[in-house]
């Protein structure tokens, strides 16, 4: 992982295993359509502790899965469990649950310190404890000289993180951040991404979302992939690298003249078989996808190929990934 | 654990002629707005060369702007035509059902008088033919219509007319282009009363053919009544005019969709309420004045020659609190219109 | 930190202080809550310097039946000449010319000189009562039968019948019996009671109870929920239906206070205003007590009303408008025709209900006092205020005396509320929120 040069030392990775018996988190084929758009398709997982990178392009469903968590949609086939309890008209796990939503709209006419005890006396607090509470999760993001300006005067960064601050106020065991580091400066990124890490060294199951890869990664190792509203892949990132890599991709092309196509195909560095399903269509084997897109196009105009379509059959998430991580070895 | 960070790039990977890399899907699918100053650094470091992507030479325009008619009617056609066809302003579900119903409804005497042609009901015709107090009646009758029907209408449509584009910064479209913000707001105040006179004054002079149709009434009939039907027509754009420019002040001042329909009503209903109860216990008629509707009806009743019901005061009086109230609310609408931002407010 | 119980039941009372807290301090900061209350309060006021000033200007006394004019010039009152015997219409006859000779009597000794001695005593539908002050019926030239012009064999009476089939009691006076009431004091009486009844039931009940939810509380859960900040409330161990009730406490905290303090201006301005031999009008005050009462209940059941309109359709607020014109239409109903059953269907009838109850504990006698007005010329001042009166005042319509009616109109707005409430709740519970 690379380095911060906030943290000390290294940060732990660990193989993680869910706690099946009463996980934090429990999706089970879970799905949510709207009409004939599915936004999410049978997911099934279970989380309990350390940081989790939901990870997923515009669209891929992760805000859907975390206000069905929080119990603001209803699954339209599916069980979820939030510390065994389903969060549906049922609002009992949140005593034991912080979230910290998307939107950007806060109250700017209240101060952070008011904005944070106010919300924690939603919790069954009272108002002394509430204050005390505040200042401690006020200095633990970082906005303790802060605390008594109106949060309409905050910057982006600010803001976060007493939206952040307002959900650990109840101490809570689970942590759900969507988006959190959306728009924010780099200064205000690496606290956030700080105080994060320690939340999860400290034991919490915490979820974080986002469509960078980057930042998922200085932060945790566990991940989940979404795409299209389906899971693709759920574990730790290096294992989930290495099995792809172990995989051979196939491309696709259908041309006119297949045969003669592969000829000059089979001269690229990475390809590891060819084989023709028909007439027209030509299957290459390789198992590096991007090396491989790489140099196609070149070797179809120099040759000057007439070339109907190009296609990756396998899941998306092997070109996702291939193309995240690797970059083709360019 | 990323080898491929972009500093490591080599010039020219954002050539035309380089192949497309999954690291550019990457940054293409997936990079965020704060990558963006590690690119830009790199493309400052490269030497320009044939088809770079951030060659430019700036051409300043020379064609010819459109007549300034063309661009208000651009923005009156978007208001109109949303009533009726999508691919415009989309007036909500209840909006343009409310305008149906009012309109088939406002339509209620000339339906009676056409019935009373074909029955040949004399009866039904001294209840519904056109007549001064029934040309009174249809704009400036206070149940249903001015109760029921036109204010709301009015608070319908003057609700998210210029509120919408405070709260959602879409005046921006507007404002980046030549259009000057008189025309902005002239163009959706006529969109407004157009929409309103389908309602009142179509329907007014809808009512005035079927008796002519109906009856066969003759020249002579229609230069007899026919400036009856005028003062009455004058009386509905006064109307119009006043309901909408008091609800599209509101609406300039708030940032809610409902809030200045509301208000209309309220100013509307509440003001009559007042005035009646004042009146009731009191025997002064001195709070109609503040009643807009009391207002246009004591003018209406005097241009139109019906019997008057405000005896205590002239209708001068109400016709200058009928131009007070526009003109404040006219001076309100101007004012908040050019100090509106060009952005989300 | 302990243990906590996995319920939402804990601390309510907690939860309850912060989410009301947060509510009103909301309210406070925005512009249009103050916009709303100034023109809330600046309309009702017009209506009470209106009142101030008609009650400043007072009202003068009518010479009802004539008798302080002099027609035949020669300087004494009819009504003295009539006294004396001697002939109004002819000058030569006056009373200087008696032996011992008469001073002339000033006129106003003969404006209002009759006043109402009418009471209504037990419960026989036939009542003798009044009694002819100024004498121009005993002394009245004439048969016995004219004197008795309401055939009860009493000469010189007032008779009050009561009609068989509706209750309602009828004057029928004998000639010149209380014919010429003190209309200055009956006029104020009239028009002060008039105004008490109608600035509450339709300034204060019909347009602050009504408008101010109306701007107020449409917003409470719809605003947030557009706005995208309801996740911070929802996010919680807190039930959504209690977080509806608590947006709503909050919004009442804000209204209630709001009429308690214009209830008290108004009740004490037109305590000391208002007609009477003391210097306030303290019996008054329990009909005040009853507007601002039932301006809060009608608040809190319209509040539930319409927040609940909001929570269930984006466009929720716009069934408001045709149902502030429903409620509008019942009022009218409910002063016009108070027993009307429609009436059960509405918010406002028995919210004026209250209002009604009050006004017959605290003024019993308004059934007579009505009549004698009415019983008055038409067109003259007595009776047109006693018109007004008429059309502001109602018995409660459900047919009860004063206090039952206003507890089971208190009891069914509350019901109505609690109704609105649990389905503004289960709306909002069933809700799924973007």
């Amino acid at each position: 992982m690379m380095p911060d040069f906030d943290q000390d030392g290294k940060g732990e990775t660990k193989q993680w295993q869910p706690d099946l018996t009463v996980p934090a988190v429990l999706l089970e084929g879970v799905s949510k359509s709207y009409g004939r758009i599915f936004a999410l398709s049978n997911i099934t997982m279970a989380l309990n502790g350390g940081v989790t990178g939901v990870l997923g392009m515009n669209g891929a469903g992760k805000s859907t899965m975390f206000k069905l968590l929080m119990g603001k949609l209803k699954p339209s086939q599916g069980k979820i469990r939030l510390f065994g309890t389903d969060p549906w008209k049922n609002p009992a796990p949140y005593a034991r649950v912080g979230f910290v939503p998307e939107h950007e709209k806060m109250y700017d006419w209240m101060t952070a310190h008011q904005f944070v005890s106010t919300f924690a006396r939603l919790n069954g607090l009272t108002r002394a404890e509430a204050g005390v509470e505040a200042d401690r999760v006020l200095n633990f993001v970082g906005l303790a000289d802060v605390a008594h300006k109106k949060l309409g005067q905050y910057s982006k960064g600010m803001r976060q993180r007493a939206k952040i601050a307002h959900a650990l106020v109840n101490d809570p065991d689970l942590i759900i951040l969507d988006e959190p580091l959306q728009g924010c400066d780099p200064l205000a990124r690496t606290t956030i991404m700080n105080v994060i890490r320690e939340l999860g060294r400290m034991g919490r199951t915490v979820l974080v979302s986002s469509h960078i890869l980057q930042e998922i990664e200085r932060i945790t190792e566990q991940i989940i992939i979404l795409h299209n509203g389906r899971l693709l892949a759920l574990g730790n990132l290096h294992a989930i690298r290495e099995k792809l890599d172990q995989i051979p991709h196939r491309i696709t092309i259908e041309a006119d003249d297949a045969k003669a196509l592969a000829k000059d195909v089979i001269d690229m560095d990475g390809v590891q078989g060819i084989s023709f399903p028909d007439q027209k269509n030509l299957t290459i084997q390789t198992h590096n996808l991007g090396a491989i897109h790489a140099q196609l196009p070149k070797v179809i105009v120099d040759h000057a190929h007439t070339v109907h379509t190009i296609d990756n059959p396998d899941d998306d998430l092997a070109s996702i990934l291939g193309y995240l991580t690797s970059g083709g070895g360019v | 654990m990323t080898e491929e960070l972009p500093e490591d790039l080599e010039p020219g990977e954002y050539g035309a002629e380089a192949p497309v890399t999954g690291q550019g899907r990457m940054e293409a699918a997936w990079g965020s707005s704060e990558g963006d100053e590690d690119l830009s650094d790199t493309q400052v470091a490269q030497p320009t060369s044939t088809g770079h992507v951030f060659e430019q030479v700036y051409k300043p325009w020379q064609g010819e702007l459109n007549p300034r008619w063309m661009r208000n009617w651009a923005i009156l056609r978007h208001h109109l035509l949303g009533i009726f066809k999508k691919g415009h302003r989309p007036w909500g579900m209840p909006t343009r059902l409310f305008i149906l119903v009012v309109f088939l409804a406002s339509l209620s005497d000339a339906a009676l008088t056409l019935l009373s042609g074909l029955l040949g009901e004399a009866s039904l015709h001294q209840l519904w033919g056109v007549s001064r107090d029934n040309l009174y009646g249809h704009v400036l009758g206070f149940f249903p219509r001015n109760v029921l029907y036109y204010p709301i209408i009015a608070a319908l449509l003057v609700g998210s007319v210029i509120s919408e584009d405070r709260q959602h910064g879409t005046s921006a479209l507007y404002f980046s282009r030549p259009i000057t913000r008189f025309d902005y707001v002239g163009m959706k105040f006529l969109s407004v009363a157009l929409i309103q006179s389908i309602v009142v004054l179509l329907t007014l002079t809808l009512y005035y053919l079927a008796e002519i149709i109906s009856l066969g009434r003759g020249w002579a009939w229609i230069l007899d009544t026919f400036p009856l039907f005028l003062a009455a027509f004058l009386s509905g754009v006064l109307l119009i005019f006043t309901y909408t420019s008091i609800g599209l002040a509101l609406s300039s001042v708030s940032k809610g969709k409902f809030f200045p329909g509301i208000g209309l009503l309220a100013i509307v209903l509440g003001t009559k309420v007042l005035a009646v109860l004042v009146s009731t216990l009191f025997d002064r008629e001195i709070l109609y004045l503040l009643s807009p509707y009391d207002c246009m009806a004591h003018v209406g009743q005097t241009i139109i020659g019906t019997q008057p019901t405000y005896d205590q005061y002239s209708w001068t009086w109400s016709l200058a609190s009928l131009v007070a109230m526009n003109a404040f609310a006219l001076y309100t609408l101007s004012a908040r219109v050019s100090s509106m931002e060009v952005t989300r407010e | 930190m302990q243990a906590k119980p996995n319920t939402i039941y804990r601390s309510l009372d907690r939860k309850a202080a912060a989410l009301t807290e947060f509510t009103m301090r909301q309210y406070r900061t925005k512009v249009s809550t103050w916009v709303v209350l100034g023109v809330g309060l600046v309309a009702i006021s017009l209506v009470m310097l209106i009142y101030i000033d008609v009650m400043a200007t007072g009202f003068e006394s009518v010479d009802n039946d004539g008798d302080s004019y002099d027609f035949d010039n020669d300087g004494y009152p009819n009504g003295q000449e009539l006294k004396l015997g001697t002939d109004p219409y002819m000058a030569d006859s006056h009373p200087g010319l008696l032996d011992p000779p008469v001073e002339p009597e000033p006129a106003s000794n003969y404006i209002d000189e009759d006043g109402f001695d009418i009471s209504l005593q037990g419960t026989s539908n036939l009542q003798s009562t009044g009694f002819d002050d100024d004498g121009d019926c005993y002394n009245y030239d004439g048969t016995s039968s004219r004197k008795d012009g309401n055939n009860n064999n009493i000469e010189c009476d007032v008779l009050l019948v009561q009609n068989r089939y509706t209750g309602e009691w009828e004057i029928v006076y004998d000639l010149n019996v209380d014919e010429d009431p003190d209309d200055a004091a009956y006029v104020a009486e009239a028009t002060h009671m008039a105004f008490v009844l109608g600035i509450g039931k339709m300034g204060f009940v019909l347009l602050l109870g009504l408008f101010l939810p109306l701007f107020l509380a449409t917003g409470l859960i719809r605003d947030e929920m557009s706005a995208g900040t309801m996740h911070y409330m929802l996010a919680k161990p807190i039930a959504r239906t209690e977080v509806f009730l608590y947006r709503i406490l909050g919004y009442l905290g804000i209204v209630w206070p709001y009429f308690i303090v214009l209830g008290v201006i108004f009740a004490t301005i037109s305590g000391f205003m208002g007609p009477g031999e003391g210097v306030f009008r303290f019996q008054d005050l329990g009909v005040w007590l009853a507007i601002v009462f039932a301006t809060m209940m009608a608040s809190f059941v319209y509040g539930m009303l319409f927040c609940t309109m909001g929570v269930m359709w984006r466009y929720g607020i716009v069934l408001a408008i045709p149902f502030a014109a429903w409620e509008l239409g019942m009022c009218l109903v409910s002063m016009g025709a108070p027993e009307a059953a429609i009436l059960r269907f509405s918010v406002i009838g028995w919210a004026l209900m209250i209002v009604d109850a009050a006004a017959v504990l605290v003024w019993p006698n308004m059934d007579l006092f009505l009549l004698k007005g009415n019983s008055m010329q038409d067109f003259s001042a007595i009776k047109s205020s006693a018109l007004a009166l008429d059309f502001f005042y109602s018995k409660p319509g459900i047919g009860s005396s004063g206090l039952v009616s206003s507890v089971i109109a208190t009891v069914v707005l509350l019901i109505q509320g609690a109704f609105l409430w649990f389905i503004g709740g289960a709306i909002f519970k069933g809700k799924e929120i973007e």
